[in-house]
């Protein structure tokens, strides 16, 4: 059990860590839920009934397809593209899906690559882009939650105005549903910038994610 | 994964599995009261923040409903989401909440002033 634990000690802490922000992000939300229900003369909800309302559910589903967004882009644009210094980058020159032999696929897998690794065809794509592939549809299934929750919440408010409710294709055409994206969006973005290029001339030592701290400047694709 | 087939089970209870029944029901008795000239039992339907803005100094509310002659008729269709739905009658357009007591009518003789802009409503919270 201890080695257990400290052998998956990363993906404990962040899986524990996002499931106390959730339920913190749950309570105020229900908090803030319920101070707006006072003011329009309803009454106050439970936790329960509020994450089950589309309110908390396209909160929720906003801010994860657009980290997902951005680990589906980090992931297919260091494919193609690199940045010299940064430890996020692979080597330059090695641009695009590199050689079987590199990639140890086919007759160059080891005995202990994945068996996919080993077979060909369908099999063989499929594990090679399963990374993309599932952070990808984690994206495109959050955002189509995003949209269906967004149009929910926002026809219950034009309601409680006295307007019109909206289409799925006005709300996912309209300016809500892309404030909500690109608002977003753009710090998600700002935030890989951050890392690919600060992490040239900056380190953490003892980081995966760094550089070791007296590697040169312009060492490319190396972690520490 | 697990997570996300839940995320959109609670956005399906959340944004699709409704029963425009009740809203539907507490329209048609609204208007069927309010066209003959029962404005008591009509005003028993409205929401209290909407019965008590309604009448004027000396006037029940039921007889403020009266005065107003509100139009009525079949439901015509029923736009319901979260807490609030709309409903339209042949004559006129009704929007209500839920309350915990049931569907209650916030604003009644609505008429539309524009794409995307709040009903004009005789009545109203």
């Amino acid at each position: 059990m201890k080695r257990f634990l400290k052998e998956n000690s990363l993906s404990l802490f962040f899986l524990l860590i996002f499931a106390l922000a959730l339920v913190g992000q749950a309570l105020a939300g229900q908090a803030k839920f319920n101070d707006q229900q006072l003011v329009d003369g309803g009454q106050p909800i439970s936790l329960v009934e509020y994450v089950a309302t589309s309110d908390f559910a396209v909160d929720v589903a906003e801010n994860w397809q657009s980290e997902y967004l951005q680990f589906l882009l980090f992931i297919l644009a260091t494919v193609w593209l690199v940045q010299r210094g940064s430890p996020e980058s692979k080597e330059l020159g090695k641009e695009g899906g590199e050689s079987d032999e590199d990639q140890l696929v086919g007759e160059h897998a080891r005995r202990d690559s994945p068996a996919w690794a080993t077979a060909g065809g369908l099999r063989k794509a499929l594990i090679s882009n399963s990374l993309g592939w599932v952070m990808g549809l984690v994206f495109a299934l959050s955002w189509l939650a995003q949209s269906v929750a967004g149009l929910a919440a926002g026809n219950a408010e034009r309601l409680a105005e006295l307007r019109d409710p909206e289409s799925w294709g006005g709300y996912v055409t309209g300016p809500e549903f892309w404030s909500r994206t690109l608002q977003n969006w753009q710090s998600e973005f700002l935030a890989v910038a951050s890392m690919v290029a600060l992490s040239i001339y900056l380190r953490q030592r003892g980081s995966a994610e760094s550089k070791p701290v007296g590697s040169p400047h312009d060492a490319t694709g190396v972690e520490g | 994964m697990r997570a996300v087939l839940l995320l959109f089970a609670l956005t399906f209870v959340a944004g699709c599995a409704v029963d425009t029944g009740p809203p539907a029901r507490t329209a048609e008795r609204f208007a069927t009261a309010v066209t003959s000239g029962q404005g008591d039992a009509a005003c028993a339907l409205l929401a209290a923040r909407t019965a008590a803005r309604l009448p004027d100094r000396g006037q029940t509310c039921g007889q403020a409903l009266n005065e107003l002659r509100l139009t009525g008729g079949p439901v015509l269709s029923v736009s319901l989401w979260g807490d609030e739905a709309q409903v339209r009658l042949n004559g006129d357009t009704l929007f209500l909440h839920r309350y915990d007591g049931g569907w209650r009518v916030r604003a009644a003789g609505c008429t539309p002033k524009g794409e995307n802009l709040p009903y004009d409503c005789e009545v109203d919270d």
